[in-house]
């Protein structure tokens, strides 16, 4: 019979492998100030993401960031896609058109004298409303304002709006077979239509995304915030039904490894591939947190059981022999979830692909940690709390399960 | 009571059918004013392209937002984007101060943008004695203040704000011609009537972020505070368009809490429904993918578990569009994994099963053994999972939410159908002659039994030596 506990030392020793240099690279992420390790996409950091494709073919990524560091934007980052899309990178921008500015008037109204009223309104007049019985009887004279009518100035000046026509701002002259989802206000705009001017006509936009850093700024906490409940959440409720906060513990030890090893392989990702992670990422860690609790439940349900059939028996081997006759299925609950996750990887798009990944990766680890970390863990606790017990307890204390 | 639950079985799936496959089916919503609710199914932004754009609404001095204010944010911009013509737009409040706009096909974002995202602060300003000002003429309010507007009006002042009106129609002046009437609030009442009884012929203006939108004069004092804007002399009143312009002013333009664009997300919908054709693609072959896994490790129990997982999608699919739950990118993969994740279930019971079997007992009683057995396995692993998928629902962003939600229905449903389903396609199967072939379990046909044997027996072998 193949020993698991016995050579927990060896399945430790592994996961230390896998882990510590995972941490060393998510401790990166802070030392070196977010030059390596992970790498925190525009959800997290703020600004703006963009993804063009130029009529002209021949346009590289090196033009496009010489051109954008023209236009004040020297930190962009620009990669090309395969589909000859450029996806580009830049800091925050303000992506509102530009907003009719208040003409400076001094204080007073402007033109006292010579200016012809009302433009649309020949004689626009105020009344109180017929319908009201506080009404005054007295009949209104026929408007009495001097109202020269047609002022053709009303036009010039940008209408408001709020209402359901509006015009906006003069209209900058776009460019010849520009795509029409190209904006063309805004900083944005200005930074499209400079491009354009230098390389050509933009043909197609994908996408077009800007995050400010009011919403970016907490969510690196709340990421951790919502990690740390979930993992709580499982601690009470692994502890609630198995009535053993031992085994509460160890399964969440085992899950804090699978969110460092996610954790970890996504800092190494980022420090060499420069991938990202975005706001689904912290999704996918709690997924994992839930899913990979799954395999540990079903051993220590069968220890339980084991327990209670074999009492009297070495705590050691009862687990060794739960781990054993669950092996199967643990690995085959995995599997099914693998199989799905790698046809999304394979055929699902970019995307999604980093969350399915990390999804990929977290569900592996989890059972690894269930069947090999959780499960010794639990072992060793509870064969120093029988020690410890035994000593209390003097001379000749049975060796029992707990109660 | 198998037999009612044979029926309910087959009742459920045959509704999810209906609201699956019918075309243009329509159900009564939970609001009985709206009337019926088409059923289809809903796409994220990011599957069907378009223009999302999150605001935060910010405090004013030391007034700071609540929920009744984020709520009366959100229904003046969704009056506003309605106002587009937009097709479908969605008008959410997410958070304690957030308004999350979604206008699906839109990617002409600079109109839009700019109509939704102004603050709108329009203000009632009366115009010094000797001065005339017209629509459209752009007055500088930052630097002024309120004034009672009893006495001469010398300088410009503020006599009230947006926040003094109550409502503004389209109605008709004392010769049937078009005109816009409006009411106001106490204070408002109470000023507009002192002012105007002190300025009658004199001229004041409405005033919507420093732009004159009406400036009418005043032919008398108005004590009610219910007023009338009116074009006597010409014919029909107001123009059409003039009209309707001011009274969506009075009614929209005014927020009471200035909006701060937070993020935006503009997205093709070329690329979406390549995103959805993708998505689709990889959904098709991950279940496929699982039913010949099931097929080949389980034989006959893994054909039942794959007839309870189809069963499973087909009733998932339909509580989505009965909901309606929005479908994203990450609710499809979402939905990808539930898959993998509610044929856990079935696993846990096979395995159990198997060994049952293996440890002497007939087949009917190691199946039913191992439903029973795999039990609080299966309870404890799905509340692990709806733990945390709730935490992702109740504190995510709207993206993250789909996916929750997604997660959280899958495994409800897949507790019916894992369970339930599986275990009463599986009493009939196993009841049925051909079905008693040691082959059909993957197992061998010395382990095999299939009649009952006795209680004993049973008890016997079904504790293993260690």
């Amino acid at each position: 019979m193949f020993d698991v506990i016995g050579k927990k030392r060896w399945f430790f020793a592994f996961s230390l492998l896998i882990t510590i240099p995972g941490l060393i690279f998510i401790l990166l992420t802070p030392i070196s100030g977010g030059e390596a390790g992970l790498k925190f996409s525009i959800d997290y950091t703020g600004g703006t993401t963009w993804s063009i494709k130029f009529a002209d073919a021949t346009v590289t990524a090196e033009d496009v960031r010489a051109e954008l560091a023209t236009l004040g934007q020297p930190d962009a980052v620009v990669t090309k896609t395969g589909k000859g899309f450029f996806d580009i990178r830049l800091s925050k921008l303000d992506l509102r058109g530009v907003e009719p500015t208040p003409t400076p008037v001094p204080t007073v109204v402007p033109t006292p004298s010579a200016a012809p009223s009302s433009s649309a309104s020949p004689a626009a007049s105020i009344t109180p409303a017929p319908s009201a019985t506080a009404a005054p009887t007295t009949t209104p004279a026929p408007s009495a304002t001097t109202a020269p009518s047609g002022s053709p100035e009303a036009s010039a000046s940008p209408t408001p709006s709020g209402s359901a026509a509006p015009t906006g701002s003069p209209e900058p002259t776009a460019i010849p077979g520009s795509n029409t989802q190209v904006p063309t206000t805004g900083e944005i705009g200005r930074i499209a239509t400079a491009l354009q001017e230098a390389l050509g006509p933009i043909s197609e936009q994908a996408s077009l995304s800007s995050i400010g850093a009011v919403v970016s700024s907490d969510l690196i906490n709340q990421a951790v915030i919502l990690i740390l409940v979930g993992s709580l959440g499982i601690l009470g409720w692994i502890t609630l039904r198995f009535r053993d906060v031992k085994m509460g513990v160890t399964a969440l030890v085992a899950l804090l490894h699978d969110v460092i090893v996610v954790l970890g392989f996504f800092a190494i990702l980022g420090t060499l591939f420069n991938v990202e992670i975005d706001g689904l990422f912290v999704t996918a860690m709690l997924t994992v947190i839930g899913f990979s609790v799954h395999d540990t439940i079903v051993v220590f349900d069968r220890v339980r059981e084991n327990k209670v059939r074999h009492a009297g028996e070495p705590f050691a081997e009862i687990v060794n022999h739960s781990l054993l006759q669950t092996f199967g299925r643990s690995i085959t609950t995995s599997f099914t979830v693998v199989l799905t996750l790698t046809a999304l990887l394979l055929f699902g798009g970019s995307a999604t692909e980093e969350f399915v990944l990390a999804l990929l990766i977290g569900i592996v680890s989890g059972t690894y940690s269930s069947i090999f970390n959780a499960s010794p863990l639990l072992v060793v606790w509870q064969e120093w709390e029988d020690r410890r017990r035994g000593r209390l307890a003097a001379p000749r204390a049975p060796r029992r399960a707990s109660a | 009571m198998r037999r009612t639950t044979v029926i309910f079985i087959a009742v459920i799936g045959v509704l999810a059918l209906i609201v699956d496959f019918w075309p243009r089916l329509r159900l009564p919503g939970l609001d009985p004013d709206a009337g019926s609710r088409l059923i289809e199914t809903k796409l994220g932004l990011d599957l069907q392209g378009g223009l999302k754009v999150e605001y935060r609404v910010n405090p004013v001095g030391d007034r700071t937002p609540g929920l009744a204010d984020l709520e009366i944010v959100r229904g003046i911009i969704e009056a506003r984007v309605n106002s587009t013509g937009v097709a479908e737009p969605v008008v959410v409040t997410s958070g304690t101060d957030r308004v999350v706009v979604e206008l699906p096909g839109v990617t002409d974002t600079g109109t839009v943008r700019q109509l939704v995202g102004q603050t709108g602060r329009l203000d009632f300003v009366p115009i010094p004695v000797g001065t005339t000002v017209n629509a459209g003429q752009a007055l500088d309010l930052t630097a002024v203040t309120e004034c009672a507007g009893t006495g001469t009006v010398t300088t410009l002042c503020i006599l009230f704000s947006g926040d003094q009106l109550d409502s503004a129609t389209l109605g008709q002046d004392k010769n049937g011609g078009r005109a816009v009437n409006f009411n106001l609030k106490d204070r408002g009442e109470q000023l507009f009537a002192a002012f105007t009884a002190a300025h009658v012929n004199e001229q004041f203006a409405i005033v919507l972020d420093s732009v004159i939108i009406s400036a009418p004069s005043i032919t008398q004092a108005i004590t009610g505070g219910t007023v009338q804007i009116t074009n006597e002399g010409t014919i029909g009143g107001m123009p059409q368009q003039e009209a309707t312009n001011l009274v969506n002013v009075l009614r929209f333009g005014s927020l009471p809490f200035p909006v701060e664009e937070l993020s935006s997300d503009t997205i093709d919908p070329t690329l979406g429904k390549e995103f959805l054709d993708k998505s689709i693609l990889a959904g098709a072959i991950a279940v496929g993918l699982v039913l010949l896994f099931m097929l080949t490790h389980y034989r006959l129990p893994g054909v039942v578990a794959g007839v309870a997982l189809l069963y499973y999608a087909l009733v998932l699919f339909a509580v989505f569009r009965l909901i309606p739950v929005t479908l994203t990118l990450a609710g499809i993969a979402g939905f990808v994994l539930s898959v993998g994740m509610a044929v856990d279930a079935n696993i846990l019971i096979f395995e159990r099963s198997k060994e049952e079997l293996r440890l002497g007992k007939s087949l009917p009683q190691a199946i039913e053994a191992g439903f029973a057995r795999a039990w609080n396995s299966i309870l404890d692993s799905n509340v692990s999972s709806l733990i945390t998928a709730s935490i992702l629902y109740f504190f995510g962003s709207s993206v993250i939410q789909g996916f929750a939600l997604v997660l959280i229905l899958g495994v409800l449903v897949s507790m019916f159908t894992a369970i339930t389903v599986t275990r009463t396609i599986l009493r009939v199967v196993v009841a049925q002659d051909w079905a008693r072939k040691a082959r059909l379990y993957g197992i061998s046909e010395a382990e095999f039994v299939y009649r009952p044997t006795g209680r004993a027996a049973i008890r016997r072998g079904a504790t293993p030596g260690v």
